[in-house]
């Protein structure tokens, strides 16, 4: 049985678009991504499945149970992040904040708070009013996890974390992922869906463009290359190669996009003199524009 | 319930001191002031228009009690208190709304009615701390003074706010049930208790108004702290509010939370 089902899930407001018509499955032990830009619907998306909106039309449902319905006994096996974190006055410490939900959930003591808290380096004494932004956030990280939920739902969770934190809130998600947990991870970072991720759903303008592997997402567009030779290359033997499109020669670099297999590509490379190369990956914007302007991506 | 219920005492703990400070202190001025001016306010109010004093309830002030009734109880605190309640509720549920702390508590697996509940008993519960601590400050002041102010008729004025107090709670936690904002709930629910004053001391003026007193809360709150509490009036107050709070609470569970 899927830990989250939605069908046809609508959310319209007075004054702007919600979401429309999202059909999706989140797998049990699954790690989604939920990508999309800024005001795609992400954020919507979930506060649906949370019982903090309620859909126009359709339905969603979580371990089984209807999101309206059961809502309190589905948030009892879930844990939620949402992108900015804060609770209570400003006086209030990430400890009695932890206490707080504890008590809310039935938890004896704070669970696995405070070895959580050693890994993330949150401050438990400090009142949240004197946090940062990222400091918060480990915080609220902390009161998502501390059950050790069944499902977790992380809302740009990264936001306002430094890079090393970030990379530890990656890895967590692995372990997770590793026990069996599910999680549904919104996410405007394309990078960050790809390292932790099984699926990936693009949303934009509220619709469910698609969800399919984030590899095979990667795959299905281009990848930026640059490839800087000792000697002048001819651009004309690189713009005869399968997938290669918008060549451009500068300063002694080739500058190219390529779709699908590489090999090619590096065989050619191979008979100069490489100095360097780069392959980056789209940005999100970018494997949108794929979906938009292909038609065999979009099926 | 009990979880939430402590947290939102403790959370408020410095505004109550201050509040019951404030109330108390004021309280016990009056009481010290007293026998200072018991003569020459009573000659005062004799000069005033019978219709005046019957509007306001004051007709003589010839002891602590009356002088009480007409300074504290008959305007300052019941105001003092209503706007105290609904700013409370209008805090703890939209203006923690607005802040994005409800995203966060119910995530967890609390109701809306229980979000609810918890505050309206918070409510409730400062009330009557702030009521008990600014009775137990004006005794004080009574004693330190001389007023020979009566504490029974006292504990009355004061404990007799306490439902109109829970009625404007239950105003501010209908109007919650449908904005999403704690300034309207604030502004809109502030706005009917001052109507409801209104229309209560004109329909003590006139006629054609008076057969409408019954739309006002301050048509059942009486004069306590000079006749004594009236039992049917304070539970029938009491009941108005918690019933307003139960249709609000119906009402949040059916609206969206603004994110």
């Amino acid at each position: 049985m899927p830990t989250i089902e939605t069908e046809r899930l609508t959310k319209r407001y007075d004054n702007h678009r919600g979401i429309e018509d999202v059909t999706a499955t989140v797998e049990t032990g699954e790690v989604f991504g939920l990508l999309g830009p800024n005001g795609a619907g992400k954020t919507t998306l979930i506060r649906t499945l949370l019982d903090l909106l309620h859909p126009t039309s359709g339905s969603a449902r979580l371990f089984g149970l209807d999101s309206r319905r059961d809502s309190v006994a589905i948030r009892a096996r879930l844990g939620n992040l949402p992108g900015d974190f804060s609770y209570g006055p400003p006086s209030l410490t990430g400890r009695e904040i932890l206490t707080l939900f504890a008590q809310l959930r039935g938890v004896r003591g704070l669970g696995n708070a405070e070895q959580l808290a050693g890994r993330f380096r949150a401050d438990l004494d400090r009142p949240i009013g004197q946090l940062s932004r990222g400091n918060r956030q480990k915080i609220g990280l902390l009161q998502a996890l501390f059950h050790d939920p069944e499902l977790l739902i992380f809302d740009e969770p990264t936001s306002g974390l430094d890079p090393l934190m970030q990379e530890e809130f990656l890895a967590l998600v692995t372990e997770l992922r590793e026990r069996g947990k599910t999680v549904l991870l919104s996410s405007h970072d394309l990078d960050e869906a790809e390292r932790v991720c099984n699926r990936v759903g693009l949303i934009r303008d509220g619709r469910l463009i698609t969800v399919e592997r984030v590899a095979d997402m990667v795959g299905r567009s281009y990848r930026h290359v640059t490839l800087a030779f000792a000697e002048p290359v001819d651009a004309a033997e690189f713009a005869a190669l399968p997938g290669v499109s918008d060549v451009a020669s500068k300063d002694g670099q080739l500058i190219f996009k390529a779709t699908g297999d590489l090999d090619p590509i590096v065989k050619a490379a191979a008979r100069h003199a490489v100095r360097d190369m780069q392959l980056t990956h789209p940005t999100l914007e970018e494997v949108f524009l794929t979906y938009y302007t292909d038609p065999e991506a979009r099926r | 319930m009990s979880a939430l219920l402590r947290r939102g005492l403790l959370d408020r703990h410095r505004a109550l001191i201050v509040w019951a400070l404030s109330i108390g202190l004021t309280g016990a001025f009056f009481m010290l002031v007293w026998p200072s001016i018991d003569d020459s306010i009573s000659q005062a109010l004799d000069s005033y228009p019978e219709s005046v004093k019957e509007a306001f309830g004051i007709t003589t002030l010839s002891n602590a009690e009356q002088y009480l009734n007409a300074e504290l109880f008959s305007f300052i605190l019941p105001f003092a208190l209503a706007i105290f309640a609904l700013r409370t509720v209008a805090s703890a549920i939209d203006g923690a709304q607005e802040r994005g702390h409800l995203d966060v508590l119910l995530s967890a697996p609390v109701s809306r009615r229980r979000l609810v509940a918890a505050t309206f008993a918070a409510v409730a519960i400062e009330l009557a701390i702030i009521l008990l601590a600014s009775w137990a400050l004006t005794c004080l002041g009574s004693l330190v003074a001389g007023a020979d102010l009566d504490a029974g008729l006292a504990a009355a004025g004061y404990a007799n706010v306490w439902p109109l107090a829970i009625f404007a709670a239950g105003i501010a936690m209908l109007v919650t049930g449908v904005s999403q904002h704690a300034g309207a709930v604030t502004g809109v629910a502030a706005g009917a208790i001052v109507a409801m004053y209104v229309l209560d001391l004109l329909g003590r003026l006139s006629d054609s108004i008076e057969p409408f007193r019954w739309l006002s809360a301050f048509r059942y709150y009486g004069t306590a702290a000079v006749d004594g509490i009236d039992p049917l009036a304070f539970a029938g107050l009491t009941a108005a509010g918690l019933l307003l709070a139960a249709i609000g609470a119906l009402l949040f569970e059916r609206r969206d939370l603004a994110g």
